[in-house]
């Protein structure tokens, strides 16, 4: 098993809220002893230089494997997954065929053992049949199976009764329907977020009203169940609009048991980045928060109409992105998602408008985050904890670390290390995942993630040159 | 060879010889492709209507023709069905002296399943130097840009843009208005507003123009327009988004009816095609509202007594044959134009 000197690094807790400098020292893959440093031994140790932090928790990654092993395995997604710092991850259901039975879970759980990787693959089961929204899926023996969740994305539950349903059945068996929201009456078609950028390119706008309209929906139905089921349980994924938090936020004061997750390319790119802009989307507002335009910016710097944009939900306006912003500050979102959308490049290298949706995340998603916390829109230790101790609650502790997600003593060695001056620039040969699709190539990012160990096992370490 | 005009309106362009081929001379163009007009200067603009001005005078004269692209390949290349678009950069081209290969989507190897930068690869290998393109997507052609060696030419994609037709317009608008120029007038663009390139793209044109534009039409075909006007206020472009068709047509000095299209009653976004006539057909009695002598346009191909009465269509205030005959000699421009940055033949890519 390995061994590892961790000395004077930036070490952020958030299980047991600190941060400071301090050493880490590994025997045998356990973490023996975390020593926080004070006085003289702290100098010149800071939160910009080398961190430490506990071993991420992706709670939405789509790897693809049974059915589209072009696009993603679930070998390269757990490879994927410990570059980009994250030694927990939580594959979707929508495969070929899809988890809506014990089988499939069987069968990835097979592919992650042959892997050899030490990240921790957990799932999400299907809310009904075939992901077709009509009868709900094999709950009970995906649960005794071990999903955490059960989740019909990529769409939402189609119909009001079954997802009324499903939310009082998986309520009984401890467990979340992790919802996609999106009313799909009013997305036919759609291609990007609804807006004047939308409307200057001609693309068909895919309205903020849409996700409301389902964020509203699934909280009106979890009011309706808790009161037969009181462990019901609802877990809104993705969240992108102002809106729609605002209801979550609003739903969180009245004490109901929602949850929900943001991603980093909604909370820090808008709209304007189909039409060419490459700025973040705390560039792309003035200082009433407006978004601003990138045409009479001259912002418009790439080609309009790149295909990596295309992800559902849509990019939405520089606003909207603040507002997950302020909505993961303030703790209304409990969790960073990745929503790692790998794709190949035969279904991404067609006009926007046929592309398919998703972006490849899982491995940017931390220099993203950083980008906020250097630009001051968040804190490094809030920013951790979205990507640790804030998933583990939404999965109630069903990682196999169990309740101990932080730097924790005695503890099988679960972590990343990562430097914060250290940039990176993003290229597809960079990318572990199958799917380069993301609009951040050719980008520089902070924080390049210099080891993971997950388990006690080194799961990537950055190559020595 | 490619000098970079960005200069104020008044500039004078340095109108090309076009009996000589493009490459020969400074012309103070810097566009490689046409894929939008939204990247076009105020100088673009007026080079562009000054070198249309030229192949004017080459379509008066009794052989139309000039050697200016002789030895070129100009292919086009069309994913929609389209009469007059395609016959007039044919005709443009021709009358160039370039080689044209059309290409119909329905009869390529497309409808196999080819994916579009295997065709524009594809084209390019078997010696396309100028792409003119038609296509059902928005941004389709940004990527046939990004494979394809030569220029590419938008001839429409989706309701994104019609690059050509703006310019058609603009140009006729300015050979027909007294005083031969747009700033300040009254624009109406009067229809579907929503599903157009063409009332897409007459905004960037129009706007930098200086006209008074208005767009009107039925609230569910303006949607997302108002948030475009009031960010474009913000940065100078200007223009007025209205459902009321008396306020949009008073006193305007140019009427532009957009094609209304039988799908819109299918997808929920109008009751009927006659409830559409009736309120907000061009008829006579509607022009009347409009300056004395106002211009009716319209992009084609028209419904005559949906959109456009006939005889407004056919009446004395009809520019609708202008525009037809002007789009031969924009398209002639804009393929000399471009011509002069993509190179001459056998020359290296100019990108």
């Amino acid at each position: 098993m390995t061994d590892l000197d961790i000395g004077r690094a930036w070490l952020v807790d958030p299980a047991s809220g600190r941060e400071g400098p301090g050493e880490i020292v590994v025997r045998d893959g356990n973490l023996e002893a975390v020593t926080w440093l004070e006085g003289d031994e702290a100098d010149g140790i800071g939160p910009a230089g080398v961190i430490v932090a506990p071993g991420f928790i992706d709670l939405h990654a789509h790897l693809r494997e049974p059915g589209n092993e072009d696009a993603e395995t679930v070998a390269t997604g757990l490879t994927a997954a410990a570059h980009g710092g994250f030694t927990t991850v939580c594959a979707m259901p929508n495969t070929t065929p899809a988890l809506d039975e014990p089988g499939v879970l069987s069968q990835i759980r097979a592919a992650a053992s042959a892997s050899g990787s030490p990240v921790e693959l957990l799932a999400h089961g299907a809310v009904t049949a075939g992901r077709r929204g009509e009868i709900l899926a094999a709950l009970g023996e995906l649960a005794d199976a071990g999903v955490v969740g059960f989740s019909d994305d990529g769409a939402p539950v189609r119909s009001a009764s079954i997802l009324r349903n499903a939310l009082a059945y998986a309520g009984a068996l401890g467990l979340p329907i992790v919802e996609h929201p999106e009313e799909s009456a009013l997305t036919d078609g759609a291609e990007m977020g609804d807006g004047p950028v939308a409307t200057i390119l001609g693309l068909r706008g895919w309205p903020v009203a849409a996700e409301v309209l389902a964020v509203a929906r699934a909280l009106t139905l979890l009011g309706d169940v808790a009161v037969d089921v009181p462990g019901a349980r609802l877990h809104l994924t993705h969240v992108s609009t102002r809106e729609s938090l605002a209801l979550i936020r609003m739903a969180k004061d009245r004490g109901m048991a929602v949850t929900c997750d943001v991603t980093p390319h909604h909370l820090a790119l808008a709209d304007e980045w189909v039409a060419g802009s490459r700025r973040f989307a705390w560039e792309a507002v003035d200082d009433a928060g407006g978004a601003r335009d990138p045409w009479a910016d001259g912002a418009l710097v790439a080609a309009p109409y790149g295909s990596a944009l295309r992800v559902n939900p849509p990019l939405r306006c520089a606003e909207d992105a603040m507002a997950c912003l302020a909505a993961l500050a303030d703790g209304t979102a409990d969790a960073i998602a990745t929503d790692h959308a790998p794709h190949t490049e035969v279904d991404k290298a067609v006009e926007f408008g046929l592309a398919a949706n998703g972006i490849s995340g899982i491995e940017t998603a931390l220099g993203v985050v950083l980008a906020a916390v250097d630009a001051g829109h968040l804190t490094l230790i809030r920013a951790i904890e979205a990507l640790t101790t804030g998933p583990a609650g939404v999965l109630r502790d069903r990682t196999r670390r169990a309740g101990r997600v932080g730097l924790v003593e005695g503890a099988a060695a679960d972590l990343v290390v990562f430097d914060r001056s250290d940039r990176w620039t993003v290229t597809k040969a960079a990318l572990l995942s199958k799917g380069k699709n993301t609009p951040l190539l050719g980008m520089d990012l902070p924080g390049r993630v210099l080891l993971t160990m997950a388990a006690g096992q080194i799961a990537y370490e950055v190559p020595s040159d | 060879m490619t000098g970079v005009v960005d200069g104020p309106a008044e500039t004078v362009a340095v109108v090309p010889s076009v009996d000589v081929a493009p490459e020969s001379q400074s012309v103070g163009w810097r566009h490689r492709h046409l894929l939008d007009v939204d990247g076009l200067t105020a100088a673009d603009l007026d080079l562009v209507m000054r070198t249309a001005d030229a192949m004017r005078e080459v379509l008066a004269r009794p052989i139309a023709r000039v050697p200016a692209l002789r030895g070129r390949n100009v292919t086009l290349l069309f994913y929609e069905a389209s009469t007059r678009t395609r016959v007039s950069f044919e005709m443009a081209a021709k009358n160039l002296s370039a080689d044209v290969t059309n290409i119909a989507a329905a009869s390529s190897s497309v409808t196999k399943g080819e994916s579009l930068l295997d065709t524009v690869r594809t084209v390019e290998a078997l010696g396309a130097q100028m792409l003119v393109m038609r296509h059902a997507v928005s941004g389709a052609p940004y990527l046939a840009a990004e494979a394809f060696g030569g220029s590419v030419l938008n001839a429409g994609d989706g309701w994104h843009a019609h690059p050509t037709q703006a310019l058609l317009d603009l140009y006729t608008m300015r050979s027909r208005l007294p005083g031969g120029f747009v700033a300040g007038r009254k624009v109406v663009i009067l229809g579907d507003v929503l599903h157009s390139r063409v009332a897409r793209s007459n905004i960037w044109s129009l706007t930098a123009a200086g006209a008074d534009l208005w767009l009107c039409g039925p609230a569910t075909l303006l949607r997302g327009f108002d948030a475009w006007a009031a960010r474009g206020a913000a940065a100078g472009r200007r223009f007025q988004v209205t459902s009321d068709v008396g306020a949009a047509l008073r006193d305007a000095d140019v009427v532009m009816a957009l094609r209304i299209q039988r799908e819109r009653m299918a997808s929920g976004l109008l009751p009927s095609l006659r409830e559409y006539a009736a309120r907000y057909g061009l008829t006579r009695e509607r022009l009347a509202l409009a300056a004395p002598g106002a211009l009716v346009m319209h992009p084609g191909p028209m419904n005559e007594g949906v959109e456009i009465a006939a005889d407004v269509a056919a009446g004395a205030q009809s520019v609708i044959t202008d525009q037809v005959t002007n789009g031969v000699a924009i398209r002639m421009a804009l393929l000399y134009l471009l011509a002069g940055v993509s190179g001459g033949p056998g020359s290296e890519d100019a990108a």
